[in-house]
């Protein structure tokens, strides 16, 4: 049987047929969830090495003993998971059929190019002086190109859309992700005000105990 | 125990060792320090250390007021100086202190030997209105100097004074041990270009054409030019009008405002500059003093005025790169004179700290000295002038009264040493020198970068790669990456070569074996299989074991 596949045959087969392999995949119903939050994980892998290694030309903060992995995870845990999160409700209102689980496997299937090139190119940038970063940025940009078009194939099948409705719902997807950015900081914000609140409340009491 | 008392004893040590330390190092009363790659100031060795100190009682001005005396001008003359506001260094190492607080001018030697005081100014064509002492006003000679803010003195020994209150450029030579004959005077320019009113002018160069360059405080259009005559040739060298948020904004509303209300709007102005110096290729040098401006706070005009300052570096800012707000007051670097040494670095004074910074003539940061401390020796309350002769910086002091010389320690022997053969492009010469920097300050900038290019230019690629990521410098490593790739590839050309070669074979060999059908497609899959099987295996009992122990 052709489409009898492992779990992990499935991502190679979905990155390497791009128009067909979302809908091969809705149609068996494979995907699996464990493989897409590995995948994640490798997406935060990847920027972290990114970010800390590569040729000394190509990136001296890396040589730097300023590191910061909180924004590291939100580039790449949070933004995944606004996605995901945005995706959903709004292609919920916009009659799609994927569900989120389904949004959270083939977005995650989706990313792997890009996360193959951000590996290869920081390798090979060992190997590069600056005159050649046009490897450097191929190899880089190839990846993040492949992974839009996986992506838009992959939301196109995952809610049985028209091209040019999942386009459009794409976009507005980023926008919800945007607002729900927005929306986290500002709660953030203020349950860190309440938190100051009990706590001043709190070392007051004690002091008030003591004396 | 035993561990205890060796923990005390290593404690002790480490304890005297570094009394001991800081016992000998305290040549100075403050930290040196020095900028890094990234501009952060860290502690550096001392480049500089004073070594004299020269105020009016060394100087001898008691013989001002010593009718026995050859410099004997008068009972009443006082004999310190007063709030001094500048001073020069002629070709022959004699020093001009303008005594702005008594008007006068005084001369000495290298060594700070009295040479002449001049107080009175002979020949000058114009005359003041003074109210005597009966109330009526009388026109007299304008024969003495009204606060006299600077000095310049050419090569022929002709002195010009800026004579601020008096608004006039006088220039004169000497005629007695008192008095000095005026030969010129440039008074505020009768044209339509120059339109401030007043001529309040502050610091006086002379090129070797004897064109005569004035700041004026009041004026933004840059120096006024003077010919030697004294005929007025323009301006020179404005500045340009820093770029900032309000300056955008304002350009922005000027385009949809209307008349009554653009008159509201205020106009970009440059800032004025607040010092110069020329050096001896004719190149004046001038800096800004208002805190926090980057746009052309050091610059070295050619003769048509445009600024030619070669920038290496990529920062923008001279002086100190942060601004320290402390009780309310920001203390930030204010560039208030600059000077110009033989060997052609770039001695900028910062009135606010009391600093002097040393840059090359490509702007690398040197060597930082003095401090804001006026109590101490080498420390300043209100440094107003710098001026370098042969390898040493002299800081005026007007509040303390008194001139401080800076010698150069051994460190900054070498730096000075290095960075002249660096400039020149000789870095194999410059190498050992800046190995003795490196022994005494590790992570001294320029000499991480000098080593770089040395090892490179001696074909030591490895050790290029290494000086230049400690530089931080990428455009350095990658030349010596580059090459340092280059030699390994062609040294082993033939391994590499067999290598890729075998791998070739091999896939061939695969590929022809799988094409006939000589490995079953069962034997690729079970080998992977049993691989796999394997791994699992290794993996749940990994996970089991480690079950196990969180149950313990």
């Amino acid at each position: 049987m052709l489409y009898d596949m492992k779990p992990w045959q499935w991502v190679k087969h979905v990155v390497f047929h791009p128009t067909e392999g979302f809908e091969d995949m809705r149609w068996k119903k494979a995907g699996s969830l464990k493989i897409a939050f590995f995948i994640v994980f490798l997406l935060f892998a990847s920027q972290v090495f990114s970010s800390r290694y590569g040729g000394f030309a190509y990136n001296t903060r890396a040589y730097s003993d300023i590191f910061n992995i909180v924004p590291i995870l939100v580039q790449s845990v949070a933004y995944y998971a606004t996605w995901v999160v945005a995706n959903w409700s709004l292609c919920t209102l916009f009659d799609g059929e994927g569900n989120m689980r389904r949004v959270a496997i083939y977005s995650a299937y989706a990313l792997v190019p890009y996360i193959v090139g951000n590996f290869l190119s920081t390798a090979i940038s060992y190997g590069l002086t600056l005159d050649e970063s046009i490897w450097y940025n191929a190899i880089y940009l190839v990846g993040l190109w492949w992974s839009v078009i996986l992506m838009v194939f992959g939301m196109k099948a995952c809610h049985q859309y028209n091209f040019t409705v999942t386009i459009v719902t794409m976009i507005c997807t980023v926008l919800g992700m945007l607002i729900i950015l927005v929306l986290l900081a500002l709660i953030m914000s203020l349950f860190q005000q309440v938190y100051v609140f009990f706590a001043t409340i709190y070392t007051e009491i004690l002091y008030r105990v003591r004396s | 125990m035993k561990i205890k008392k060796l923990l005390c004893v290593l404690v002790a040590v480490v304890a005297a060792a570094t009394l001991m330390c800081t016992a000998v190092s305290a040549v100075d009363p403050y930290t040196t320090y020095n900028y890094d790659a990234w501009w952060n100031a860290v502690p550096s060795q001392a480049g500089y250390e004073v070594i004299d100190t020269a105020d009016s009682t060394r100087i001898g001005l008691s013989q001002l007021a010593d009718p026995e005396s050859e410099f004997f001008i008068s009972e009443n003359e006082p004999t310190t100086m007063s709030d001094m506001k500048d001073f020069f260094f002629a070709d022959n190492g004699d020093i001009y202190i303008c005594d702005t607080g008594n008007n006068r001018i005084i001369k000495t030697d290298i060594n700070f030997n009295l040479l002449a005081c001049y107080k009175y100014f002979p020949g000058s064509t114009s005359k003041h209105t003074v109210t005597d002492e009966e109330g009526n006003t009388v026109e007299v000679d304008a024969d003495e100097l009204k606060a006299p803010y600077g000095i310049f003195v050419d090569h022929d020994g002709e002195m010009y004074i800026a004579d601020r209150d008096n608004q006039r450029i006088v220039r004169c030579v000497e005629e007695t041990k008192t008095s000095a004959r005026i030969l010129t005077e440039y008074y505020r320019p009768e044209s339509a270009l120059y339109d401030t009113q007043s001529f309040y002018c502050t610091k006086v160069v002379v090129d070797s054409a004897k064109n005569v360059y004035v700041i004026c405080p009041a004026v933004n259009k840059g120096a006024i030019m003077f010919s030697e005559a004294g005929s007025f040739l323009g301006f020179y060298g404005a500045n340009r009008v820093e770029v900032t948020a309000t300056v955008i904004r304002n350009r922005i509303w000027r385009k949809i405002a209307s008349d009554s209300q653009l008159a509201s709007i205020e106009r970009a102005t440059p800032v004025e500059y607040a010092n110069f110096d020329i050096d001896d290729e004719g190149f004046i040098y001038t800096v800004t003093e208002v805190a926090n401006t980057t746009t052309d706070a050091v610059k070295k005009l050619n003769p048509a005025g445009y600024n030619i300052l070669e920038r290496t570096a990529d920062n923008d800012s001279f002086g100190d790169q942060v601004s320290i707000t402390y009780n309310g007051t920001t203390y930030a670097t204010r560039l208030t004179d600059i000077s110009i040494s033989d060997d052609h670095f770039i001695n900028i004074l910062d009135y606010t700290s009391g600093r002097v910074f040393q840059y090359d003539e490509r702007c690398n940061q040197l060597l930082i000295c003095g401090f804001d401390q006026e109590e101490q020796r080498g420390g300043f309350n209100n440094p107003n002038a710098i001026e370098t002769y042969d390898d040493k910086i002299y800081v005026l002091d007007g509040r303390n009264c008194d001139i401080t010389v800076f010698g150069l320690t051994e460190f900054g022997r070498y730096v000075h040493e290095a960075i002249a053969l660096h400039n020149e492009g000789l870095y194999e010469e410059a190498y050992d020198i800046w190995q003795e920097v490196l022994k005494r300050d590790g992570g001294y900038y320029m000499a991480l970068i000098g080593t770089a290019k040395a090892l490179y230019n001696q074909d030591d690629y490895k050790g290029a790669i290494k000086y230049s990521k400690l530089s931080f410098d990428a455009d350095e490593y990658d030349r010596a990456f580059e090459a340092n790739r280059q030699e390994t590839l062609r040294n082993n050309f033939t391994l590499y070569v067999i290598i890729i070669l075998i791998i070739i074979v091999i896939l061939v060999i695969i590929k022809i074996l799988k094409k006939k059908g000589k490995i079953p497609q069962k034997l690729i899959a079970t080998g992977v299989g049993k691989i796999a099987e394997g791994g699992k295996k290794i993996i749940s009992n990994i996970v089991a074991s480690t079950k196990k122990g969180g149950k313990k």
